[in-house]
């Protein structure tokens, strides 16, 4: 009964666990959520996000912008050879498309709703981490002139 | 209170045919005070007993939701082997440890055959993979193939020109 219970998912708490890894729960305090995951009655009126232009449409746009201009800088290596300048446009761009994916990561797994100020601290963990790695991308394209030679040189050793 | 809320209506239904005669004019129906207070607490309560919605295990695995979990997986794990070099690059450069491509290039000569091969593919499947799916989503978002048809369609050709892709520059 407690593994049909399970596979149809009627154990709240169980389920929870399951999602939810051995050493998040046993060292971080995740916030008890109310029956149902519903807050409030059913009579609240929805509250919109207050408007901000870095999110929705812009922030979209701007995901696709950076996704469609990587598309011909990483196929230009494989057939043709690299540059400097296409293999750092295409590090500064792929830096931005990791970062947005991580970004997307963090709010689907570590949500505000459930670890509260860890989301936080884990974004700006991830836009230090991100500072950090544009200034090895610099380092990279100074000193390599690129990633595609260090790659080209592995796969060719 | 339970009335109310339709939870309890087999009295009262009793209670209309009970002297016999059909729709009495008398009917059993009891009205109880309630506060705002007490109809939330029931609402919690009724809320507490509800199934929880089934996690992935309980779907038969399709070729849409294993390419969307492949694209996130490959599309995580290249970020993240960026995000460790780059890294490396920019603490090895700040603490004055000499590291270039070199070094990396002789950690992998060292490794044996097939383990090199096993790294080669291990960059070449997830980059083609999420380059093709990459154009895949591109595709969607301008609206076409936008159906249970085009989804599958796209899947198969996706997975079998970055598989094939994948395989040439690993192994030719």
């Amino acid at each position: 009964m407690l593994s049909l219970n399970r596979s149809i998912g009627l154990n709240a708490m169980r389920s929870s666990n399951v999602i939810r890894p051995v050493f998040v729960r046993s060292f971080i305090k995740t916030i008890p959520q109310p029956p149902g995951h519903i807050v409030g009655d059913v009579n609240d009126a929805y509250v919109p996000p207050p408007p901000s232009k870095s999110h929705g449409s812009l922030h979209w746009t701007a995901e696709r912008v950076v996704a469609v201009g990587m598309v011909p800088l990483a196929v230009a290596p494989l057939i043709s050879g690299t540059s400097t300048l296409i293999d750092s446009t295409f590090s500064a761009l792929l830096l931005y498309h990791v970062y947005a994916g991580f970004q997307s990561c963090i709010i689907d797994y570590i949500p505000k709703r459930v670890y509260g100020i860890y989301h936080k601290l884990v974004m700006y963990l991830l836009a230090l981490g991100t500072g950090v790695a544009g200034y090895g991308v610099y380092q990279v394209e100074t000193k390599e002139g690129g990633f595609a030679p260090i790659i080209t040189k592995i796969f060719k050793a | 209170m339970l009335a109310r809320i339709g939870l309890y209506s087999r009295p009262l239904c009793r209670s209309v045919f009970r002297n016999g005669t059909a729709f009495s004019a008398v009917r059993g129906i009891s009205t109880v005070k309630t506060t705002y207070e007490h109809e939330q607490e029931l609402l919690i309560a009724q809320r507490k007993n509800r199934p929880c919605s089934p996690h992935l295990t309980i779907y038969t695995p399709q070729i849409t939701m294993i390419l969307s979990s492949l694209h996130r997986i490959t599309g995580v794990a290249m970020g993240g082997a960026f995000y460790a070099v780059t890294i490396a690059y920019a603490a090895t450069s700040i603490l004055n440890i000499p590291f270039d491509s070199n070094t990396l290039v002789s950690y992998f000569t060292e490794l044996p055959v097939t383990l090199q091969y096993g790294v080669k593919a291990a960059m070449a499947y997830p980059f083609f993979f999420h380059f093709g799916n990459g154009l895949r989503h591109l595709l969607w978002d301008t609206g076409k193939e936008l159906t249970i048809k085009g989804v599958y369609r796209t899947g198969y050709i996706v997975s079998a020109v970055s598989v094939a892709l994948a395989t040439y520059w690993t192994f030719f």
